[in-house]
């Protein structure tokens, strides 16, 4: 069973906003997904759609196996969802608010209690567990959302912009504990971002969200090898005498060439060091996630 | 009942005692119309049993109410016929102050949202919402009466050697109309949360409710309409009928999509 089944998934607003467009893409557990694109690609719409808080103009999806749009209830279940959207209130204590949240969810009080203490260690927020929401800053908001999908322990985490209000430390220690999540709990997680620098360090596979349509889902390697022929080989070297062609001096005085897989680097660097130059970094720039954004969006 | 929706419940008990503003609006006014007022009435009838206006209500009197001292009757009268309609604004104002905050004000704090994403089914909530503010109204309104029952009873035992009797009419307006129109100022309140962008926008939408009201208080003192036994079951009746009609069709509105209107990014606002 896939986690996540999407199929023909289109969502226009009662205003007439084309939020997302004929939308398709399956993938299955323990994927880190990132979902991305700039403000307004519709990412937020489509977390709402496969969470059952908005119902499909057309098509439709399955959460693992269960469809969103009849048992929300279901998949709420089974998921956790961090939205800027979905607060916690302000005159309950950190601790108080998992509580609260966990006896929905139908745990005991004694139960609830002692995973409230087990998410906020990991979550480093031991220390504000007594201290009223209202004294929190943005990070420890946003970190105590988290703790709050991982109190019933759920298989899907729907993570919408967890770290656009973070500072950068903050957002290294959310980065690390998505990956523990998903590397050690097995979640599957479905992650949302405008900020693509940020995605490529954690996520599995990717799906590239423009205008509301996907512009292009796989792997970094998949999505790499279908857009771009080469990669950059870069060269920090002095007195060069006898160079492949393609060799060419950059801004930085160093030099750059073209390539299309690693193998080509020995030859290159023996070349080189065999006509003499002295040879201090080597090193191949691969295209980022940015790149790729780009030049796809550059195509249409 | 389900533990989460209890859980619900006491969390927005808690949440509206705990704003200490809104929650002394909720006791200070009711202690005015159960307390303060009808003291004024009992004392303004034992100081000035005398007055004009005063004999021609007496006149007005059913038959065989005037076994006791005329200051008894008058406090008796007024007990019965007068506060009635002053104590019918507490549940329609508590209601009301904790409706707007349970729904409106989750909204506007966006907590809601968070809500809606546990395994309750939308109904769910609603129905424990709805629940906790009937519930804490109605709670208002039992001690209110309970109150204004001991202060009206002393002052009379004090100044007029008697105990006032209360008539079998408090028995329908506790026990149904108040219940009624609590509910129907819950519903009113519901349905405009999918419009109202704050907690006092929507309140004022529950002032409509007290219009009938000051009405019904104008035909008393105007001899036009004292309470019947009768007419006091028949409103009840349609009151209640009311409620029901207009709470299942709030419930069927009352699904996600309407209830995140209203939280898209450009509305957002953090304090
Ligand atoms: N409730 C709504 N009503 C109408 N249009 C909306 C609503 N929410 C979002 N939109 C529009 O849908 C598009 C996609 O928005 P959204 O899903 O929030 O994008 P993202 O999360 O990628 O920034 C935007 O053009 C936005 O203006
Ligand atoms: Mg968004």
């Amino acid at each position: 069973m896939q986690a996540i089944d999407i199929e023909h998934l289109s969502k226009t607003y009662a205003g007439g906003q084309k939020a997302v467009r004929d939308l398709s893409f399956t993938f299955g557990e323990g994927e880190v997904f990132g979902f991305l694109g700039p403000n307004g690609a519709g990412k937020t719409t489509t977390v709402k759609l496969l969470t059952g808080m908005l119902t499909p103009t057309s098509g439709r999806c399955r959460i693992l196996g269960i469809d969103p749009a009849a048992q929300p209830e279901q998949v709420h279940a089974l998921c956790g969802v961090v939205t800027e959207h979905a607060q916690m209130y302000d005159t309950l204590t950190g601790l108080e608010n998992l509580q609260f949240f966990a006896s929905l969810y139908g745990t005991g009080p004694e139960q609830s209690l002692a995973r409230a203490r087990e998410v906020l260690q990991l979550l480093r927020l031991e220390d504000a567990a007594d201290q009223k929401l209202a004294t929190y800053s943005s990070g420890m908001r946003q970190r105590l959302s988290l703790a709050r999908c991982l109190m019933h322990r759920p298989r899907i985490l729907f993570l919408d912009e967890p770290t656009a209000a973070l500072d950068p430390e903050s957002v290294q220690n959310v980065n690390q504990l998505i990956q523990n999540l998903a590397q050690s709990e097995g979640i599957t997680i479905f992650l949302c971002t405008h900020q693509l620098r940020y995605a490529q360090e954690i996520c599995t596979r990717y799906g590239l969200m423009s205008h509301g349509r996907l512009l292009a889902l796989g792997t970094l390697n998949e999505l790499r090898a279908r857009l771009f022929s080469h990669s950059t080989l870069r060269i920090r070297a002095s007195h060069i005498q006898e160079a492949p062609q393609a060799l060419k001096p950059d801004a930085d005085g160093c030099f750059t060439m073209p390539i299309a897989c690693e193998e080509k680097v020995p030859e290159v660097v023996r070349q080189l060091v065999q006509s003499g130059a002295h040879i201090y970094e080597v090193e191949i720039i691969r295209p980022t996630l940015e790149d790729i954004y780009f030049s796809l969006t550059k195509e249409r | 009942m389900n533990p989460a929706i209890k859980a619900i419940i006491r969390k927005d008990f808690r949440s509206i005692t705990a704003n200490r503003k809104l929650f002394s609006t909720m006791l200070i006014v009711p202690l005015c119309l159960t307390v303060l007022l009808p003291s004024i009435f009992i004392l303004v009838s034992h100081f000035a049993p005398d007055d004009p206006d005063m004999q021609k209500l007496l006149s007005l009197l059913p038959a065989g109410a005037g076994a006791e001292s005329l200051q008894l009757t008058v406090a008796s009268l007024i007990l019965n016929y007068i506060l009635p309609v002053f104590f019918l604004m507490i549940p329609i104002m508590t209601s009301s102050i904790t409706a707007a905050s349970s729904f409106v004000g989750e909204k506007e704090k966006r907590t809601l949202e968070t809500l809606l994403y546990c395994p309750l089914s939308v109904q769910q909530i609603f129905r424990a919402k709805v629940l906790a503010s009937f519930l804490l109204s109605m709670l208002v309104s039992f001690l209110s009466f309970a109150a204004m029952l001991l202060f009206v009873e002393l002052e009379a035992y004090f100044l007029m050697h008697g105990l006032l009797r209360p008539s079998l009419h408090w028995l329908l307006i506790l026990l149904l109309l108040a219940p009624s129109l609590s509910l129907i100022a819950v519903t009113l309140i519901v349905r405009g949360s999918a419009k109202a962008k704050s907690v006092e926008e929507s309140q004022q939408s529950a002032v409509f409710l007290i219009l009938p009201l000051i009405l019904l208080m104008v035909g008393q003192f105007s001899g036009a309409l004292l309470l019947s036994t009768l007419f006091l079951l028949g409103l009840s009746v349609l009151c209640l009928f009311l409620a029901v009609l207009l709470l299942r069709k709030a419930l069927r509105r009352f699904t996600y999509e309407m209830l995140l209107q209203n939280t898209s990014p450009s509305t957002q606002s953090r304090h």
